[in-house]
């Protein structure tokens, strides 16, 4: 009984995307739609297949660029959760900077990036890390501070130190909330890397996207945006893949998540 | 038996008010007590006697106004890490397993990481819950998360044990299951004990000795010797000598509360 519930949502994503595709190739054959203007699934899955070992290289510069930027961000993003927690001062001080930081539109930062440190990774390392970091940082931050306060007067009352009630109890406590942030960062770090591939530099799968949209390739501007959508679930599913091998000690809420279709 | 007469734990002439919406608000009114080598002392009163407070006292926590706290007979008002304690609820943190839950508190204090493995899996063992070792915590029924959390407290190598209400919120068969249960293990490890409860019945089967707080500003109203002998059996209830001392008690417990009324 307590399989049938996921399962059966399963079915009905899968069927609700097959359809949405069944109808827009539909549509492309009975109104004759330009190529050009909406090129049919058929006709993005050839334009896959025609490129395909190209897409798949250009696929694989942005896949490393992503990871590198993930990876850099969740850095960062502990690091500055950490700071803030520890230090009250700092979260004061440093919180209206970092708002702003998150406010200054990409496509406005990104050319001046360019223009500071050139060319190269750096600019786009930068851009990522700045987009990465925010929700680790914050979510980590809130998790840090909401550890049960029955856990927090227990270690008070046996006389844990600083340093062990941050290990014991803070750390593990704000995993879930880590993982929140992971996962958001996950899903808007491969759009913030066809954005930095976009500004510059001669790889990537933002780059190829430009490249087609300049040629009027729509067939091959669809294929670029099918290997970004699928790279960005692959980061999502692997965030959320390793939420559940760290998070065990949870109980299975299949039940209430069940209840949301009845 | 030269070690009975040695004061494991005692709080002399402690005060401690709170400042609430800008007026000072008095918790304990200099309460004194002591709790000697290998005794059960239990602090029954009323609910809001501060109890809770004084425990934090006790635990180094916050400092009181005045009094003085001694722990193994040395001065230790405001020092933390001298006394082991198992709160109300179990608070056993839910990613670890059983096991883990215990050996990470007492490394957290000190103990070595492998010894205290030991000790958390031998005692488990002596307590027949090796089986539910391995589980997480919420898989537990409440009682069986209390006897965790009571083995928590009993392993941590410090001289004082403070239980704080710690059956308040389990159902009543449960409860009389697990003060027999105490009783046992105490019995066994004599160790010093303050406990605090609500509950007469639960003062008088596991004490050697009761205080009785007055509502707060709390101050000890009576302390009464609980006069049947050791080892003792959880079914003591059935002596006539009980409802005499559950009698004292009550009205003790009256007193205070109609005391408080005159003011």
């Amino acid at each position: 009984m307590a399989n049938k519930a996921p399962l059966r949502r399963a079915a009905l994503s899968a069927g609700s995307l097959i359809a949405f595709v069944a109808v827009w190739q539909l549509v492309c054959a009975l109104f004759r739609v330009d190529p050009w203007i909406l090129p049919s699934p058929y006709r993005i899955a050839r334009a896959i297949a025609d490129d395909f070992p190209r897409l798949m290289n250009q696929l694989g510069f942005t896949l490393r660029l992503a990871l590198e930027g993930v990876g850099l961000g969740v850095v960062f993003g502990v690091a500055a959760a950490l700071l803030f927690h520890l230090i009250p001062g700092v979260r004061a001080a440093l919180t209206p900077l970092i708002i702003v930081t998150q406010n200054v539109p990409l496509i406005a930062l990104g050319p001046l990036l360019i223009v500071w440190f050139g060319f190269g990774l750096m600019p786009k390392l930068i851009l990522l890390v700045l987009v990465c970091f925010f929700p680790v940082a914050w979510s980590m931050l809130a998790g840090l501070g909401q550890a049960e306060s029955q856990l927090r007067e227990y270690l008070a009352m046996i006389g844990a130190s600083r340093r062990e009630v941050l290990r014991r109890l803070e750390l593990p406590a704000s995993l879930p909330a880590f993982f929140t942030g992971l996962k958001l960062t996950a899903a808007y770090s491969v759009s913030a890397v066809i954005v930095a591939e976009w500004l510059g530099g001669s790889d990537g799968i933002g780059h190829y996207l430009v490249l087609k949209e300049k040629g009027f390739d729509t067939p091959g501007v669809f294929a670029a945006i099918v290997c970004i959508v699928a790279l960005a679930l692959a980061f999502y599913g692997a965030a959320a893949g390793l939420e559940r091998l760290a998070i065990r000690w949870k109980p299975r809420r299949t039940e209430a998540k069940g209840g949301d279709g009845a | 038996m030269s070690e009975q007469g040695k004061k494991m734990l005692e709080l002399a002439g402690i005060v401690k008010s709170y400042a609430r919406g800008g007026r000072p608000h008095p918790v304990l009114a200099g309460v004194s007590l002591e709790v000697g080598a290998g005794e059960f002392v239990t602090l029954i009163g009323p609910s809001g006697s501060g109890k809770s407070t004084l425990f934090r006292l006790i635990g180094g926590v916050e400092r009181p106004d005045a009094g003085v706290i001694r722990i193994g007979g040395r001065e230790a008002t405001g020092r933390r890490g001298l006394i082991s304690y198992m709160p109300q609820h179990a608070s056993l943190f839910p990613w670890l397993s059983v096991e883990a839950n215990i050996s990470s508190a007492l490394s957290a204090v000190g103990v070595g990481k492998k010894e205290a493995a030991r000790q958390a899996a031998e005692w488990l063992r002596r307590i027949g819950l090796e089986g539910a070792a391995k589980e997480y915590p919420h898989a537990l029924s409440g009682g069986m998360q209390q006897r965790v959390s009571f083995l928590r407290a009993l392993l941590m190598p410090r001289d004082v044990m403070c239980l704080d209400e710690p059956f308040a919120a389990l159902d009543a068969l449960t409860r009389a299951d697990m003060q027999a249960w105490l009783l046992g293990m105490w019995e066994a490890e004599r160790r010093s004990v303050l406990l605090v409860t609500h509950s007469i019945e639960e003062a008088i089967t596991l004490s050697d000795r009761i205080y009785v707080l007055s509502p707060a500003p709390a101050r000890v109203l009576g302390e009464l010797t609980v006069p049947f002998p050791r080892p003792r059996r959880a079914d003591v209830w059935k002596e006539p000598e009980f409802v005499g001392l559950k009698e004292r008690i009550l009205s003790l417990l009256q007193k205070g509360a109609a005391e408080r009324h005159a003011l």
